[in-house]
């Protein structure tokens, strides 16, 4: 087995998981500071605040989906039999990885802004409830098609 | 924290607070109260109910609005990032209650009598404080300027006697005081929104003077540096007639502040519209503020409507109390966002 082709398809694993999970972070983060401070003057709305906090929350998931496709690739997870990854296919492995990792980063910040902001529009009108989600999903779109093209990249490798 | 990011709590939750603010309907059901009982009962079904029930007459309606207001300045205070925003909307309430002390120590040395019923709680600065301040006549510990202010005024007031000097001096020492807090802040719009503060309050006092039939070098010491408009350019109007004054100013945002004109019969009706407008005005330099979910000036645009809404309700109670013409104090309601 080569060790540098399997060291590289787990830092790939983990870029995917590590910055898809930072950006959710930093996202929900952004979008739970608008819902407080909704919430401490109308604690009614904590369900629609909710659902608008968990939408960046998404990108972490898919990274962490990615990450296990790759360590699964690559025989580290199930304790399956030894698979040998050269230094190209591992590579390729990490950069299959990218697309969620960075596509997962930037779209998960983006969404929890737009999230907040979408949490500050249901405070003043509560009657916009479905528009308020459906402009944060908008960016999910982006997060979903890193997603995919990470899923089909690590497809395409044969080992 | 990055900045952006430091104002999404403050926001949100001003954005939550301004739900709360009074719709017009209200002050439309106030105004078609016939007496002032009536009235308080519509404004007691808001968020004023708290502060009504700890009046002892209907007549004192005032303490009402002013507990609202100086209630929203304490909560706003306490979560945004930078106070100093409060702080700026607070200012003129302190320089009022310096005018007001300083007024009642120059009737106390004529023999009359103090007049702490005009001071309000609305400062930055606690009544306490400053009357302390001024009976020991130490300043040393007054902010924003006041402490050099307090004693320069005292000693213009020796020479001149003349009332109208010492105010301009606090006029010109409240503008100068806000101008240095926002720039302070490294925040843009609330340098905008002093300096359109700045021309609002030029254009009124011109407008007064100009009423008044002044000369351009009285008019001069009523006219602060700072706004948009230079003092300047407003001495230069001063001669042409009110109507030309929107082409004068036409490369300025508040040369639409004179739509009016052409309707206004006189100086005094246009006047009492200018205050309206220009209140508006003011409110429309940060106007932009609610398309942008983490600017701190959304602070400083609630705060204002905060303002204009108690504005808004001492008009229509007033006109209830003293039963003037209801048409004339809808024409005189605020509208900002």
């Amino acid at each position: 087995m080569d060790l540098l082709g399997i060291a590289l398809a787990i830092l790939g694993a983990a870029m995917a998981a590590g910055w898809a999970g930072a950006g959710s972070a930093i996202g929900v983060g952004i979008a739970g500071e608008s819902g407080a401070g909704v919430m401490t003057e109308d604690p009614g709305k904590f369900g629609l605040v909710l659902l608008l906090q968990a939408l960046p929350g998404t990108q972490g998931i898919y990274g962490l989906l990615i990450a296990f496709f790759a360590i699964l690739k690559v025989g580290l997870l199930g304790g399956g039999a030894e698979i040998s990854v050269n230094v190209w296919q591992g590579l390729a492995i990490f950069f299959a990885c990218l697309p969620i990792a960075v596509g997962g980063y930037f779209s998960a910040i983006a969404q929890g802004k737009t999230s907040a902001a979408c949490i500050q529009m249901i405070a003043k009108r509560p009657e916009e409830t479905g528009k308020a989600v459906i402009l944060p999903a908008m960016v999910e779109t982006y997060a979903v098609l890193s997603l995919l093209m990470s899923i089909i990249l690590l497809n395409g490798i044969s080992l | 924290m990055a900045p952006a990011e430091g104002y999404g709590y403050a926001v949100s939750r001003l954005r939550a607070m301004s739900g709360r603010l009074l719709e017009e309907a209200v002050l439309q059901r106030i105004l078609e109260c016939e007496d002032l009982d009536s009235a308080l009962k519509v404004l007691g079904e808001t968020v004023y109910s708290g502060w009504l029930m700890e009046l002892k007459g209907s007549s004192e309606f005032d303490k009402a609005i002013e507990a609202e207001l100086l209630h929203v300045y304490s909560e706003v205070q306490k979560f945004v990032p930078d106070d100093r925003l409060v702080q700026l909307c607070r200012l003129p309430y302190d320089f009022h209650n310096v005018k007001v002390l300083m007024k009642s120590a120059i009737l106390v040395r004529d023999g009359g009598e103090r007049r702490f019923d005009l001071l309000t709680r609305l400062g930055n600065i606690s009544t306490d404080d400053l009357i302390m301040a001024m009976e020991s006549e130490d300043y040393r510990l007054i902010p924003f300027g006041l402490h050099g202010l307090i004693p320069k005024c005292f000693a213009l007031w020796e020479q001149t006697k003349d009332i109208f000097e010492v105010e301009k001096t606090l006029d010109s020492g409240l503008f100068t005081a806000m101008r240095k807090i926002a720039a302070d802040c490294k925040i843009d719009s609330a340098v905008f929104w002093v300096r359109g503060k700045i021309d609002a309050e030029n254009i009124r006092n011109l407008l007064r003077m100009k009423r008044m039939d002044m000369e351009a070098g009285t008019v001069a010491g009523f006219l602060h540096d700072g706004g948009f408009i230079s003092r300047e350019k407003l001495l230069s109007i001063l001669s042409e007639p009110v109507e030309s004054w929107p082409r004068v100013l036409s490369f300025t945002d508040a040369a639409k502040t004179f739509s009016r004109v052409q309707d206004a019969g006189d100086l005094n009706t246009l006047l009492v519209d200018m205050e309206k407008v220009l209140d508006e005005y003011i409110a429309g330099m940060v106007e932009n503020s609610k398309y942008k979910a983490f600017a701190p000036e959304n602070v400083i645009s609630f705060l204002w409507r905060k303002e204009l809404e108690a504005k808004n309700v001492r008009i229509a109670l007033v006109s209830v109390s003293n039963d003037t013409d209801r048409s004339m104090a809808r024409g005189l309601l605020r509208h900002a966002g």
